[in-house]
């Protein structure tokens, strides 16, 4: 059997690259691949504490479920706002996306 | 055999290169997991778990540090993939299929058009912010403080139990029908207005154009 400290480490370190993608990149397609990194080690914590501690609810996995289909909208969503961004300014570089910026 | 591919030279030589470095990497760690297993130190299931681990966070770390932008996207497959596999070592293989499902044939589709779309193909090579150092550090900070603090804690020796499909569909509409119905309309409000931004923007062509 796996300890469960294995999955809960894991998710940790990959919820920590992610961080660092996101605050590393420019390119705001490469920023979303981040944040789904993120996401998916927050979702691997759930479903570690779903699985091992709490057998009976299944609230953790329908959390997990949810984190996936919600990820799925926000890139579908997001991808549409990139290709607008693109198709007016010829960039995908969240720095020069600064009309809102006072 | 690889000539005949109808792949583009560069993608070709680069999937050989990157397939060449990983079973190279690779290779050593299998033969060490392999002796621990057959001597008895790690179970069997520990010594997929730690392939998995492997591949997941070897495909984040080149997502992230990568600099073609085709490139790190091909490396987040790995990532997904490998993910699904975790969700399998964990007992859980519907969330498995769906995360299978839903992104090796969802969204990263969506990124690769998205990437091609974009810039990708004059110039696949980014160049990452000034702020790498900071981000580094806090990544650092946030994973050290992560880790120490689930080290530290007493989980006690919990195992894992399987859930059948069946629990877990009656379970999803029964207890759960109110979420299911937010996700249903949050899912029809983004389809929706993912449609209209794009047909605004051919308008607006249309528009600039005449």
């Amino acid at each position: 059997m796996i300890p469960i400290e294995n999955f809960l480490v894991l998710s940790a370190l990959l919820f920590a690259i992610g961080f660092y993608g996101v605050l590393a990149r420019r390119s705001a397609i490469l920023i979303l691949m981040s944040v789904e990194i993120m996401l998916a080690g927050v979702a691997i914590n759930f479903i570690a504490f779903a699985s091992y501690l709490d057998h009976d609810a299944f609230s953790g996995l329908v959390f997990a479920l949810f984190v996936i289909t919600v990820a799925a909208a926000e890139v579908g969503l997001a991808l549409g706002v990139v290709l607008r961004l693109f198709r007016e300014r010829r960039t995908a570089n969240v720095d020069e996306a600064n009309s809102l910026k006072w | 055999m690889f000539d005949r591919l109808p792949l583009p030279s560069q993608l070709d030589r680069t999937i050989m290169a990157g397939g060449t470095i990983a079973g190279l990497v690779a290779a050593p760690v299998l033969i060490v997991l392999l002796g621990l297993q057959i001597t008895g130190t790690i179970s069997a299931a520990e010594m997929v778990f730690y392939m998995a681990a492997g591949v997941v966070l070897g495909g984040a770390l080149g997502a992230v540090l990568i600099k073609n932008i085709v490139h790190a996207s091909l490396s987040l497959i790995a990532t997904l993939l490998g993910v699904a596999a975790l969700y399998l070592l964990l007992l859980t293989e519907f969330i498995a299929l769906v995360q299978v499902l839903v992104y090796g044939g969802g969204v990263i589709i969506l990124l690769l058009f998205a990437l091609m779309m974009t810039n990708a193909q004059d110039d696949p090579i980014v160049q990452d912010g000034s702020q790498k150092p900071f981000a580094f550090g806090v990544a650092v900070l946030i994973g050290g403080v992560f880790v120490t603090a689930l080290l530290d804690a007493q989980w006690g020796d919990p195992t894992a139990a399987v859930i059948p499909f069946v629990d877990f569909g009656a379970r999803i509409f029964r207890d759960f029908s109110v979420p299911v119905i937010i996700v249903a309309v949050l899912l029809d409000i983004a389809l929706t207005g993912a449609f209209v931004n794009a047909r605004r923007a051919e308008a607006h062509d249309e528009e600039a154009r005449s």
